[in-house]
């Protein structure tokens, strides 16, 4: 069922068939994420998050880094998500925690990770479930980084976080349901949730293209195999498979078949892998500046950067350490 | 609802529908089938997302005209493209001061203020409102500005330089590159991922070796073993499964292959399926493969196996041009993340000419050489064929 016949392989071709190859790979969990937060903005009683979260702001951060296991997304659907949610009141400093940790600590991706780096023959019972060191490390060191950061944003105000449109969202939506929000119907309501997931799906998507545009250059037109030679290094391994994470901006359920064969690469640099890839790439680069400022964004960018850098070689050994008494 | 709402309205329908048609066109021609593997849940979430999509732009494609609930809320601000800037004016109560009537939350803002939408100044202008909060609904009648519509993200919040930019991205290289895409890489793509990257040292996954996923077939091939071999093959102990473990407790050399486990002839035929001239039928990553495991290489030698792969000029170790290198690009989550495999042919004389990327089909004699201190596994051709391309170019 062609349209016509295919065009000759050509350099701008490679770009077009990695472009769209990940695009068919997160469309769907966009809308997926989308629609979530279109029920989240017409449904979701902003009283509801006030009853349910701690009231310590810390308490609630160290909390937000489990939400995945209960709401497991990828980090494409994320993004939407927690736009809403913090217009419903979650705290930033929760809210930047999710977003960080539930593409990493999540069923998915653990069980993912378990048959990527062949975990699941190791673990036959409790008792040696430590032998799981790579997936125990990255849901561990995730959540860890998460919260780390999470805790940061506590110590800013949301105007110095987020962009100015999603800002007045919380102005507006605090306001308004103080006391006196007016029963909706159903129709009114699942109109309002509809509209706003078509225009969120339209504003993620559109970071999103921009994000995979760039992504898919780099994956085609740049020759890879210069990492393997900096994967020897010590102190250039991590960043290179960092950088790498990075420049192949993939989905948090499916990166640890590709870290997994890389042979080349330490442990410790698989896991930085894997923690810092789901927390930052080139489309959540672009799919983050819809929702915070673009400081803020970079400082997401080099602090992750940073952060993942300098825990995963001890944290790798602490958790092999831990496994093997 | 005013012109440029229901435009912008109409522009996000025909936009989502355009998504919808791109992803069920390429799930329903099954040339999906070039971007994302066959198992696990990527394809069929491409049709599901597909219809997803259709059926959010058509829902709003028919309430097109409805009166829409939430506008306590934010999500359906206004926007405001205010001419006059809000500095100084903190401490006004923004919006929800007044009465909330129930469909008239603006559709038509021309100047005045129906219902209390939260307004969602944005784009444009400078004023903190997390800061101050002001009551613009208070304000609103000396200024002069005009109420577009609703805020539902970036197309119906920005002028319109801004959301035909936004268009623009949404919809062009999306249709680019369904209408463009050849859906196969070209060599260029092959050589930057890595197709000269002599790493046949780093095989520690040779228990990949069934790469047909028949690990019920071949037990024995799931159990790595650093031991040499005791008298009957075992379970290995949980913790030699790891190969990064493993390494770390006996460090083989890196250039040295590995003994997985005891491995005879009758486990090659039991698992490799045969020709009709008695050639193994390998693929070239299994190939690849075959050089971290000492077993499966003595066993192997010298025997003759057949594979389809595509060719590019040998750039290694082919000082007398006696070699081509073949290939097959193995996928794990979507075609982005394809990499080649690719092992030495040697002809032994003057290596034959193809086209860049022809589909051949070569039968040879397995060998394996020491060079640039790795294990390579070459294929000492007897005979070389141009052949048409497989079902699936890439192995999943």
């Amino acid at each position: 069922m062609l349209l016509a016949a295919l065009p000759e392989p050509s350099r701008l071709g490679d770009v077009l068939m990695a472009f769209l190859s990940i695009l068919f790979e997160g469309a769907p969990y966009i809308l997926i994420g989308t629609v979530l937060s279109g029920l989240i903005a017409a449904f979701l009683d902003s009283r509801l998050l006030d009853r349910v979260l701690p009231r310590s702001r810390v308490l609630a951060t160290f909390m937000a880094g489990f939400l995945g296991l209960i709401f497991p997304v990828c980090e494409c659907a994320v993004v939407p998500v927690i736009r809403r949610l913090v217009q419903k009141g979650l705290p930033v400093s929760c809210a930047v925690t999710y977003m960080l940790s539930a593409p990493i600590m999540n069923p998915i991706v653990a069980l993912s990770t378990l048959t990527a780096f062949k975990e699941f023959q190791k673990v036959t019972g409790w008792g040696e479930i430590g032998n799981a060191t790579m997936t125990l490390s990255r849901l561990s060191l995730g959540y860890l980084v998460a919260v780390i950061v999470g805790l940061v944003v506590l110590r800013f105000r949301p105007a110095d976080i987020l962009k100015a449109n999603v800002i007045e969202g919380i102005t507006a939506a605090g306001k308004g349901d103080g006391g006196h929000a007016v029963p909706m119907g159903f129709n009114a309501k699942l109109i309002h949730a509809m509209r706003t997931a078509m225009g969120d799906f339209l504003d993620t998507a559109m970071y999103f293209t921009i994000g995979v545009i760039i992504t898919s250059v780099f994956n085609t037109q740049v020759d890879q195999s210069i990492l393997n030679t900096v994967a020897a290094s010590e102190w250039l391994a991590l960043p290179s498979i960092m950088g790498l994470a990075m420049v192949l901006s993939l989905c948090s359920t499916s990166d640890a078949f590709i870290a997994a064969p890389m042979a080349a690469f330490s442990m410790a640099a698989k896991l930085a892998f894997l923690v810092f890839g789901p927390m930052m790439d080139i489309k959540l680069l672009f799919m983050y500046s819809a929702v915070f400022k673009r400081r803020v964004v970079l400082a997401l960018l080099i602090g992750l950067f940073i952060l993942v850098g300098c825990l995963s070689e001890p944290w790798m050994m602490l958790i092999q350490k831990l496994a093997t008494p | 609802m005013n012109g440029t709402r229901t435009l912008v309205h109409l522009f996000s329908v025909a936009l989502l529908l355009l998504w919808s048609a791109v992803l069920l066109y390429f799930y329903l021609s099954e040339r999906v089938a070039a971007y994302l593997p066959p198992d696990g849940i990527f394809r069929p979430m491409v049709l599901v997302s597909g219809i997803g999509l259709a059926i959010v732009a058509l829902f709003n494609l028919l309430t097109i005209n409805s009166e829409e609930a939430g506008c306590e809320e934010h999500g359906c601000g206004h926007d405001h493209e205010h001419g006059h800037k809000h500095d100084g004016t903190c401490g006004h109560d923004h919006s929800h001061d007044h009465a909330h009537k129930e469909g008239t939350c603006g559709h038509d803002h021309t100047h005045e203020h129906h219902a209390g939408c939260g307004h969602d100044h944005s784009h444009g202008h400078k004023h903190d409102h997390a800061a101050c909060g002001h009551d613009h609904s208070h304000d609103h009648a000396g200024h002069a500005h005009e109420h577009h519509h609703h805020g539902h993200g970036i197309l119906e919040e920005s002028g319109w330089p801004g959301r035909i930019a936004a268009m623009l991205v949404l919809a062009a290289p999306l249709t680019w590159a369904a209408l463009q895409s050849p859906d196969r890489y070209s060599a260029n793509a092959v050589i930057n991922k890595g197709l000269y990257n002599q790493n046949y040292a780093s095989t520690t996954r040779a228990d990949q070796f069934t790469l047909r996923g028949d690990t019920a077939a071949a037990p024995k091939r799931a159990a790595p073993n650093v031991t040499p071999q005791p008298a009957e093959p075992l379970p290995p102990p949980a913790h030699l499964n790891d190969p990064a473990a493993v390494a770390k407790a006996a460090p083989p050399p890196p250039d040295k292959a590995q003994s997985y486990g005891t491995f005879t002839l009758e486990d090659l035929k039991k698992q490799v399926p045969q020709s009709k001239e008695g050639n193994f039928i390998l693929e070239v990553p299994e190939i690849y493969y075959t050089a971290g495991d000492m077993e499966v290489q003595k066993v192997i030698t010298g025997q003759s196996v057949e594979t389809i792969a595509q060719v590019l000029p040998e750039k290694v170790n082919n000082a007398e041009g006696h070699r081509l290198r073949v290939f097959r690009m193995l996928v794990q989550c979507c075609a982005a993340d394809a990499r080649p495999y690719s092992v030495p042919v040697d002809f032994g004389k003057k290596a034959p000419e193809f086209k860049d990327m022809t589909w051949v089909k070569v039968t040879g004699k397995m060998a394996y050489k020491q060079e640039g201190g790795q294990t390579v596994p070459i294929i000492e051709a007897t005979k070389v064929e141009e052949t048409t391309a497989p079902a699936d170019a890439m192995i999943y």
